[in-house]
C-alpha cells in the first residue's frame, strides 16, 4: 500500500512538472516563425524569424538582419542581411515580438 | 512536401519580409521567454517541424569572432564614416592635397589593388579608400583622375577574369557589392584626364629642374622630386590602364600594342620604388589591425557589406613589396602577349603548360585565356578552332584524308567524316586549354575529368579511321588509312594521363611508399605507350613524305635533294625516352630501398595498398585505350620472382643507376638544351652516384630513411642517403 501511495505522489508531482513543461513548450511553439527582435550584449539588434531555441535560451533566427546600436528607429542606417543566425543565450539581453503576433497566437490557442 | 521545405529553406537565408521595415509594436517578452526555455530538457531543441538540427548547424554564431564579421566593426571605439560624412566633418579633404599626401594615397591604393588581385574582396581592399566611392566629389585633379583610373583598372580586370572563368574562390573574389566602377565615364575620357594631369606635372617637373650654375634651393629640389614621383605614378596608372584596354580590343595588333605599353610601364617602376619615402607613411594603430591608416582610408567602411560568412582578414600588401609585385605582374603579362606568335595547336598547348608552371596570378592567366579565344569564338579573333585542330592533326600524323594529293581529299563523304570529327574536337580542346589556365592545384582534378571526353573522342576517331580506310581501299587500293586520327587523339590522352600522375608529385599528394607504383605506371606503361604512339605518327609522316616525293619525281625529272632533315617529332621522342628512364630509375630505386627496409609503410588497417592504388589511377578507368592496369595485373607484371635468380637490392640499385645514366646520355645529346633538360640532368647526375654507392653496400645497415628532394625538379627527386 505504502509503495502505491508513494507512486501516486510521484505521479502527482511529475504531472504538475509536466503541465509546466507543456505550457512552456506551447508558449514557445506559438512564437515559432514569428518576427522577433533580440538585443545582444554588444548593443546590436537582430530581427528575424524565430526558428529554434533550447534550454540555454540559444536562439536561431531566420532571415536575420543586423541593426547597429540605434534601437528605436530603423531609419538610422541600413541593416545588414545575415540570414540564418544563432545568438548564444548568454548574449541575449532582451527579446521582443510584434504585438500582433502575440494577439494572433493567443487567439489560436 | 519536398518543395515546400525547399522554399522555406530559401526563406530562412534570404528574403526580407516587408513588415520588418514598418514600425511595428514590439512587446518585450524577455522574462517569459527565458523562463519558458528553462523548462525545456537538456539537449532538447524546440523548433518547427520543417527546421531541424541540420539547418541549425548552418547558422552563423553571433559574438564568435571567428564567425561574426559584424563584431569587429562594433568593437572599435571610433566613428566609422563613409565618404560623404567624412567630407562633411572635415575628416578628409577633397581639394588642395599636398604632394606627399597624394603620393601616399596612390601608393596605398596600389597596395590595395594588388591585395585584391591576390584573392581578397574589393570591399576590404580597394574600396577601403573613401575617395574611390565617389570620384565626382573630388576637386583635386590628380586625385580625381587617379581614382577614376583605378576604378577602370578594377573594372576591366574583373571583366577579363570573369570572362576567362579560370578562377576559384581561393583565386579571386568577383563580388562588387554594388560599388560604382566609374561606368558613367568613358575609358577614353579617363585616360585623357590622366594624360592632362601627367602633362601638368611634367611642366612642374621641368620648371623646378636644376639649372646650371644656380644655387639649389633644397625646397625646390624636394618639390622637384615629389612632382617627379607623382608624375611616374600617374603615368604608370595610365599605361597600365591603356594596356588593359588594348586587351579588350579584338585585333591581334592590339596585343602587341599592350606589350609595348607594359614595357614602358615597367620602365617607370624604379622611379616609383625610389620615391616611396616621399609619400605620407601609414602609421600603425593597433585598433585597426594590420590595415594601414591614412587620410582617405577607412578599413571598416564596408564591414557591413561583407557577406554573412566567417570574417576574412585582408592583409594589405606592404609598399616595398608593391613595386616587386608590379614588376612580376608586368613580366607575366608581357609573356602572355607572346602567345600570338604561336600559331599551331601543339605549340599553344605547350605554351599554356609552360606558362602555368610558374604559377601565375589570376589576372595574367585570364588575359592569356581571353587573348587566345576572343569571346569564346575564334582563336586570336581570326582563326576557327576547327582549322587550328585540322592543322595540328595534319602536321602530327599527315593523314591521307587531309593531303591534297590523296583522292579522299575532295571526296564529299570523307570530308563529312573528318569535318564532323574536327567539330567534335573543338570543345574538348578548348576545355583542355582552359584547364591549363586554372591554378595548379585545381588542374589535376579537372584533368582527371576531361579524360572522359577524350575517351569519347578516341572512340569516334577510331570509327572515322575505319570508315576512311574502307573508302580509301576502294579509291586507291594499296594505300592505308589506319590509326591516323586515332593516333593523334591517343597522343593527347596519354599526355593528359602523364600530366595527371606527375602533378601528384608537384602537389605532394603521394606518400613515399606509393612512389614505386606511380613511377612504374609512368615508365612501363604510359611513357612506353607515348613513345610507340609518337613513332607511329613519325612513320605515318614519313609515308606521306615518300608519296609526295614519288609524285614529284614523276612530274619533273629533277632529282629531289636527299637532305637529312630533323624529324619534327624527334625532340619529343627523345624527351619521352629521357623521362621514361628517369621514371624507371626511380621505380627500381624505390623497390630496392623497400627491400632494404628503407621505406616507411603505414599500418594498413582500414585500407590496403590496393585501395590506394585504385584510388590513384581511378580517372584512368574511363579510358579504353590505353586500357587501365588493375592492381592484380600490376602485381603480376612487376613480380620480381619471375626472374631467376630474383634480383637483390644491389642489382636493382645498379639497374637504377644505369637508367639515370641512360637519361643523362640522351639529354646530353640534345643540341640546344632548354631549362627543363638542365633540371633533369641536375637530378640524374647525383642519382647515378648515389645508386652506385648503394649498390656497393654503402650505409646498408643504417636505419635512417632516405630523403627525396624535389627542389631541383618537381617530378623527380634527388635521392639523399643520410
Amino acid at each position: 500500500m505504502a509503495t502505491e501511495n508513494e507512486e501516486n505522489g510521484a505521479d502527482m508531482q511529475s504531472e504538475s512538472e509536466e503541465s509546466a513543461y507543456c505550457l512552456a513548450r506551447q508558449k514557445l511553439e506559438s512564437l515559432l516563425n514569428k518576427n522577433m527582435r533580440i538585443r545582444m550584449t554588444d548593443g546590436r539588434t537582430l530581427v528575424g524569424l524565430f526558428l529554434c531555441t533550447d534550454r540555454d535560451c540559444n536562439v536561431i533566427l531566420g532571415s536575420a538582419q543586423e541593426f547597429l546600436k540605434s534601437t528605436d528607429s530603423f531609419s538610422q542606417g541600413e541593416p545588414r542581411v545575415l540570414g540564418l543566425a544563432m545568438i548564444p543565450g548568454h548574449h541575449v539581453v532582451s527579446i521582443e515580438v510584434e504585438s500582433e503576433s502575440l494577439v494572433n497566437s493567443s487567439q489560436g490557442m | 512536401m519536398k518543395s515546400s521545405v525547399e522554399e522555406d529553406d530559401a526563406g530562412w537565408s534570404l528574403g526580407v519580409p516587408e513588415k520588418m521595415r514598418s514600425n511595428a509594436n514590439w512587446v518585450d517578452i524577455t522574462q517569459d521567454f527565458k523562463a519558458a526555455c528553462r523548462e525545456l530538457n537538456l539537449g532538447e531543441l524546440l523548433h518547427d517541424k520543417l527546421f531541424g538540427l541540420f539547418e541549425a548547424m548552418s547558422a552563423i554564431e553571433m559574438m564568435d569572432p571567428k564567425m561574426d564579421a559584424g563584431m569587429i566593426g562594433n568593437q572599435v571605439n571610433r566613428k566609422v564614416l563613409n565618404f560623404e560624412q567624412a567630407v562633411k566633418e572635415g575628416a578628409i579633404r577633397v581639394r588642395d592635397l599636398s604632394l606627399p599626401e597624394l603620393i601616399g594615397i596612390i601608393d596605398t591604393c596600389f597596395c590595395c589593388l594588388i591585395t585584391w588581385l591576390e584573392g581578397h574582396s574589393l570591399a576590404q581592399t580597394v574600396f577601403t579608400c573613401l575617395y574611390v566611392h565617389n570620384p565626382e566629389l573630388i576637386q583635386d585633379p590628380p586625385l580625381k583622375a587617379f581614382c577614376l583610373g583605378l576604378l577602370k583598372l578594377c573594372d576591366i580586370a574583373r571583366d577579363k577574369i570573369n570572362k576567362a572563368a579560370v578562377f576559384e574562390e581561393e583565386d579571386f573574389q568577383a563580388m562588387t557589392y554594388g560599388f560604382k566602377m566609374a561606368n558613367n565615364v568613358t575609358d577614353l575620357r579617363v585616360t585623357g584626364m590622366l594624360k592632362d594631369v601627367e602633362d601638368d606635372l611634367q611642366r612642374r617637373v621641368k620648371s623646378t629642374r636644376s639649372r646650371q650654375g644656380e644655387d639649389r634651393d633644397p625646397e625646390v629640389e624636394l618639390e622637384h622630386q615629389q612632382c617627379l614621383a607623382l608624375f611616374s605614378r600617374v603615368k604608370f596608372t595610365r599605361l597600365l590602364l591603356t594596356a588593359l584596354i588594348s586587351f579588350t580590343k579584338k585585333e591581334t595588333s592590339a596585343v602587341s600594342e599592350a606589350q609595348k605599353l607594359m614595357t614602358q610601364a615597367a620602365d617607370l617602376l624604379p622611379a616609383i620604388h625610389s620615391t616611396i619615402h616621399h609619400g605620407n607613411q601609414p602609421h600603425n594603430d593597433t585598433t585597426k589591425g594590420d590595415h594601414p591608416i591614412m587620410m582617405g582610408f577607412e578599413p571598416l567602411v564596408n564591414q557591413r557589406l561583407l557577406p554573412p560568412t566567417f570574417p576574412r582578414y585582408a592583409k594589405i600588401m606592404k609598399r616595398e613589396e608593391m613595386v616587386e609585385y608590379f614588376s612580376k605582374l608586368i613580366q607575366r603579362i608581357i609573356t602572355v602577349c607572346n602567345i600570338i606568335s604561336t600559331t599551331n595547336l601543339h605549340g599553344i598547348l605547350d605554351f599554356f603548360c609552360e606558362f602555368s608552371e610558374q604559377s601565375p596570378c589570376v589576372l595574367s592567366r585570364s588575359l592569356l585565356q581571353t587573348t587566345f579565344l576572343i569571346d569564346n569564338k575564334k582563336v586570336f579573333g581570326t582563326h576557327l578552332m576547327q582549322d587550328l585542330i585540322k592543322d595540328a592533326l595534319r602536321s602530327f600524323v599527315s593523314p591521307p584524308v587531309l593531303s591534297s594529293k590523296c583522292s579522299l581529299y575532295n571526296n564529299p563523304q570523307a570530308k563529312d567524316y573528318i569535318d564532323s570529327f574536327l567539330t567534335h574536337c573543338s570543345r574538348p580542346f578548348c576545355s583542355l586549354i582552359q584547364i591549363h589556365g586554372h591554378n595548379r592545384a585545381r588542374q589535376r582534378d579537372k584533368l582527371g575529368h576531361i579524360l572522359e571526353e577524350f575517351a569519347t573522342l578516341q572512340d569516334e576517331a577510331e570509327k572515322v579511321d575505319a570508315a576512311l580506310h574502307s573508302l580509301l581501299l576502294k579509291l586507291e587500293p594499296g594505300r592505308q588509312h589506319l590509326a591516323c586520327v586515332g593516333t593523334w587523339v591517343l597522343y593527347h590522352s596519354l599526355r593528359i594521363m602523364i600530366l595527371y600522375l606527375l602533378s601528384g608529385f608537384e602537389l605532394e599528394l603521394y606518400s613515399t611508399h606509393e612512389y614505386y607504383y606511380i613511377y612504374w605506371y609512368l615508365s612501363e606503361f604510359l611513357y612506353a605507350w607515348l613513345m610507340s604512339t609518337l613513332s607511329r605518327a613519325d612513320s605515318s609522316q614519313m609515308a606521306e613524305e615518300r608519296i609526295l616525293e614519288e609524285q614529284q619525281k614523276g612530274r619533273s625529272s629533277k632529282k629531289s635533294k636527299k637532305k637529312k632533315k630533323a624529324r619534327p617529332l624527334g625532340k619529343e621522342i627523345t624527351m619521352s625516352q629521357a623521362y621514361q628512364n628517369m621514371c624507371a630509375g626511380m621505380y627500381k630505386t624505390m623497390i630496392a630501398l623497400d627491400m632494404d627496409g628503407k621505406v616507411r609503410k603505414p599500418q594498413f588497417e582500414l585500407d590496403s595498398e590496393q585501395v590506394r592504388y585504385e584510388h590513384r589511377f581511378a580517372p584512368f578507368n574511363s579510358v579504353v585505350t590505353p586500357p587501365p592496369v588493375h592492381y592484380i595485373q600490376f602485381k603480376e607484371m612487376s613480380d620480381l620472382k619471375k626472374y631467376s635468380p630474383p634480383p637483390q637490392s644491389a642489382d636493382l640499385y645498379m639497374a637504377a643507376s644505369k637508367h639515370f645514366q641512360q637519361a643523362k646520355l640522351i639529354l646530353e645529346n640534345i643540341t640546344s638544351p632548354d631549362a627543363e633538360v638542365n633540371r633533369i640532368l641536375k637530378v640524374a647526375k647525383p642519382n647515378i652516384v648515389v645508386m652506385k654507392l648503394l649498390a656497393g653496400g654503402h650505409k646498408k645497415e643504417t636505419k635512417a630513411l632516405p630523403e627525396f628532394d624535389f627542389s631541383t625538379h618537381k617530378y623527380f627527386p634527388v635521392v639523399k642517403i643520410i
